[in-house]
This record gives structure tokens, C-alpha cells and sequence, in this order.
């Protein structure tokens, strides 16, 4: 437990580029915030969908970017810094030891998604009944879990290849396709919609539109449940792809190799 | 004469190498793509299948505005980080010259994002690209281009004096998006924008390019986005001299 908590926390604080206060403001709390509006006047405009849709998908979608890349820099940065080593030599588990790293990431996700969600319904005006905010609360927590979980995946990735940075910058500019935060998931082909069913936040965002559309808590748990059930998947996949990159860069002898 | 060399050789010399790597070709190319894709998407669902070739247009812009400002922002900071800021500053001409050529060359890089798309949609989706003036389309495009290039040597210079110049960029690539009219009209947002918008070399590139592939006057738009690009390029020397001055003095040229 205490690797868990402590060592994630610490990891958190020595790994997270974005920790800086100009960092956070600008990269994760200005940004999506105009992510949102840019989508909502787009909205507007075209008539597709009213302000609550993009409201709400992309306060879901903005703990995302933090989620993804925190996730990726809690095992790219040990390598950029040298400590990759030290961290694999440690005698404790590996799973909790990453469970651990990208537990912090959700927390601050959870606290971008709400900041988002709050100001984007001051600015543009969405009514959001009573009940629905504990319900919202947990469809942004699973989110931002699910998100942590795929963070981790490409962070593995930064085991295998060079530029982890680009896979996930694609990773994050894809999800605005695939998750139906933005373009409403009826008018995308079958095969993006079955992408967006394994895609992180896609079942979080219906879940919390459903609850802004005045569904109760019990309702939207199975769609919950799903987004959480994801998160398990990826978590699952960080592991195993972890422990085989890990092994390659071993043989390889290309652990600290930038 | 001279300069005009440094220019190209070192505009030249900087395309070849964003052209090679990862995070600059998907900047460029991929994500304009998605954007490209989620407009297409949109429009589909408005039932606007008409103004296709202006969300193809406005994707691509939007690609090159991302690629400057990544670009440029972030120009400095990465002489720094390969060791070469030391030798660029101590070569016998004005800053400003030496560091043009690398803002030129990330918007000429960002004209991958425009092929892309344009291509990305005729070749998937059958959009074909048939302009309403396409000799001025050609035109309009490198104007913007080189206009963005200006505006992107204020942003290295002020982003030269930013530990983290990087949250600048971050934020401020949707709202010069949203400003700019590059894929949304400016018509749609608040009144009290339009003066934001008006002083933006982009607002009047992506009315340039937009303007030359649906319609309407282009030339007017390419002479104000060269004309306030000129400014910028102007305030971006005088900052640049001051700045490298000062990082001189202090002795912090290479520190991050």
C-alpha cells in the first residue's frame, strides 16, 4: 500500500512535467477549455449538436490529455532522467509499482474534467440537474481511470520506441474521432464505432450526457461499468506489455537508450 | 543579396531536417488529418456536404498554424537543447536573420498539413479540390505561409525569455484556431472578438487561402496578413537583439 500511494505520489511529483503552475494552467486547464469552446461555436454553427453535447464530451475528453500523457511520462521520463535502472533492479512488484504511478494522473484528471466541465457550463450556460452530479462525478472518475490505464499502455511503447511523444499526440487527436465526444457517434462508419467501444471516455462521455439529460445514477451504471471495465483491459495490457518490452530492452541492452 | 542566401540555405537546411522527424510529421500530417476527418464527420451530419472543401481548406490551415507554433515556439529551446544556440548567435549577422530561415521553414513544413488533407479527402471521402480561384489559391498559400513564418519570429523571441514556453503553445493553438476563422467563421463567435481577430496575421492568411478556394476578394486578405506579418517580423528583430543582448550579458544563453 505504501508503494502504492507514497511511491506514486513521488514518482508523480518527480516525473510530471506539467506540474509547474504555468504548465498546468496552460497546458491543461486553458487548453481544453478552448478545445471546448472551439467545438461548441463549431457546433453552432453547423447545427449538429446543442452546447451540453461538446459541454460535456469534452470535460470528459479533457482529463484524457492528462491521463495519456502523465500515464507515458511516468515511464518515459525514468528513462530519460537514467533512473529506468534503478527502478527495475527494486526487489517489489512491478504491477503495483505502475498502478501506483498512474493512480496520482487520475486524481488530477478527475480535478481537470470537473474544472472543464464547471467553467464550460458557467461560459455557454448548461443547466445540470441536482442529482446528476454525484453520478457525474463517478462517470469522470472512471474516465479518467480508464484514461491513466491507456496512459500506462503508451508509456510502454516509450519502452520500444524512440518517440513516445508522437504516438501520443496521434493517441489523443484520434480519441476526439473515436470516442464520439465530438461528432456524434451515429453518423461515424461501423468501424469507428467499434473502435469507440474499446476506446477510453466513450462510454464515460454517454454515460454523462445521459445523466445531464436528466437520467438518474442507476441507469447510466452499466455504461459506468463498461468505461471502468476498459480501464481493467488496459491495465491488464500495460502489464503484460511492460514486462515484454522490458525483457526486449534487456536482451537489447537498450534500457537508457533515448 | 546575402541575407536572401542565409535565408533560403537556412530555410532549406531546416525543412530537411522537420521533414525527418517523428513529432514534426505528425504534427503536420496526421493530426490535420483527424481534424480533417471529424469536420468531414461534422458536416455530414449538418448535412452541409457543400462546404466540404472549405473544412478540407480549414483543416489544413488549422495543421500549419499548429506547426508554426510548435515550430517557432519552440526554436530556441531546441538549438538550446542540440548545443547549437551558442554557434548560431555567435555567427557575424543580426539575429533576426539567423533565426527567420527556422520560422520560415516550420511553415513550409505546416504546407504538408494542406497537401494531406486536401489529398486525405479527395482520395477517401471524394472531395475533389476544385477552387473557385486557383491560380490565386496558389498564391494565397505561400503568402500565408511566409506571413506565418514572420509571425512566427515574434513568437521565438518572446517565447525565448519563457522557461516554458511549451503551456504558451499548448494554449494557444484552439484559440488563434477559433480567432483565425480557420475552420469556424468568425461570424459565429462573441462581437468583442473581432478586433482580437482583426490584428492576427492568421485571421487574414486563412481568409486569403479560404477566400481563394470558395470565393470572394483575396488580394485585399493577402496584402493586410504580409502587412501586419511585416510588423511582427519587425517588433520580432527588435526583440530577438534585445533578447540575445541580454542572454549574452547575463551569461544565460544556453541555459534552459
Amino acid at each position: 500500500m505504501r508503494l502504492l500511494t507514497v511511491g506514486g505520489l513521488l514518482a508523480y511529483r518527480a516525473l510530471f512535467n506539467w506540474a509547474t503552475p504555468v504548465m498546468f494552467i496552460g497546458t491543461l486547464l486553458v487548453g481544453p477549455l478552448f478545445q471546448l469552446l472551439f467545438f461548441a461555436y463549431l457546433g453552432r454553427q453547423l447545427g449538429v449538436a446543442d452546447d451540453g453535447f461538446y459541454i460535456v464530451g469534452n470535460s470528459v475528453l479533457a482529463a484524457s490529455v492528462l491521463c495519456m500523457f502523465g500515464g507515458s511520462m511516468a515511464v518515459l521520463n525514468e528513462r530519460r532522467f537514467g533512473t529506468l535502472g534503478h527502478v527495475l533492479l527494486s526487489p517489489r512488484s512491478r504491477t503495483v509499482t505502475w498502478i501506483g504511478r498512474a493512480l496520482p494522473y487520475a486524481g488530477n484528471g478527475l480535478l481537470v474534467a470537473a474544472f472543464t466541465l464547471t467553467v464550460g457550463t458557467l461560459l455557454l450556460g448548461l443547466r445540470v440537474p441536482a442529482g446528476g452530479w454525484p453520478g457525474l462525478v463517478l462517470a469522470l472518475a472512471s474516465a479518467a481511470l480508464a484514461c491513466a490505464a491507456f496512459g500506462l499502455v503508451l508509456g510502454a511503447f516509450a519502452l520500444r520506441f524512440r518517440d513516445a511523444w508522437m504516438i501520443n499526440n496521434t493517441a489523443v487527436t484520434l480519441m476526439i474521432l473515436f470516442s464520439g465526444t465530438n461528432v456524434p457517434r451515429s453518423v461515424l462508419p461501423g468501424w469507428m464505432q467499434a473502435v469507440g467501444d474499446v476506446t477510453p471516455v466513450t462510454h464515460a462521455a454517454a454515460a454523462s450526457r445521459a445523466l445531464v439529460g436528466g437520467a438518474s445514477l442507476t441507469e447510466v451504471l452499466p455504461r459506468i461499468g463498461a468505461e471502468l471495465g476498459i480501464g481493467l483491459g488496459y491495465a491488464v495490457l500495460a502489464g503484460v506489455l511492460l514486462k515484454l518490452f522490458e525483457a526486449e530492452s534487456r536482451r537489447r541492452a537498450s534500457l537508457d537508450t533515448l | 543579396m546575402r541575407s536572401l542566401r542565409l535565408l533560403w540555405v537556412g530555410a532549406v537546411m531546416q525543412v530537411k531536417m522537420n521533414s525527418r522527424g517523428p513529432f514534426e510529421i505528425a504534427t503536420a500530417m496526421i493530426m490535420p488529418i483527424v481534424q480533417a476527418t471529424v469536420a468531414v464527420y461534422l458536416l455530414r451530419a449538418a448535412e452541409s456536404p457543400h462546404r466540404m472543401v472549405a473544412a478540407a481548406v480549414g483543416a489544413g490551415l488549422m495543421g500549419v498554424w499548429s506547426t508554426v507554433l510548435f515550430g517557432s515556439g519552440g526554436a530556441i529551446q531546441r538549438q538550446r537543447f542540440m548545443g547549437t544556440l551558442e554557434m548560431l548567435m555567435l555567427a557575424p549577422r543580426h539575429p533576426a536573420i539567423k533565426v527567420l530561415p527556422i520560422t520560415i521553414a516550420t511553415g513550409l513544413t505546416g504546407a504538408y498539413a494542406m497537401i494531406a488533407t486536401l489529398g486525405w479527402g479527395w482520395l477517401i471521402y471524394g472531395i475533389r479540390p476544385e477552387f473557385a480561384h486557383p491560380w490565386a489559391f496558389l498564391v494565397a498559400m505561400p503568402a500565408c505561409i511566409l506571413g506565418l513564418g514572420m509571425f512566427g519570429l515574434l513568437l521565438a523571441s518572446t517565447f525565448v525569455l519563457m522557461r516554458n514556453a511549451n503551456a504558451l503553445c499548448n494554449a494557444l493553438e484552439y484559440p488563434i484556431w477559433l480567432l483565425s476563422g480557420m475552420l469556424v467563421p468568425i461570424t459565429v463567435l462573441p462581437a468583442w472578438t473581432g478586433p482580437l481577430a482583426a490584428v492576427l496575421p492568421t485571421t487574414w492568411g486563412a481568409r486569403a487561402v479560404h477566400e481563394a478556394a470558395t470565393g470572394g476578394p483575396v488580394w485585399p486578405a493577402i496584402a493586410w496578413c504580409l502587412g501586419i506579418s511585416l510588423v511582427c517580423a519587425g517588433i520580432g528583430a527588435l526583440s530577438m537583439t534585445y533578447v540575445e543582448r541580454r542572454a549574452r550579458a547575463a551569461a544565460t544563453l544556453a541555459l534552459a
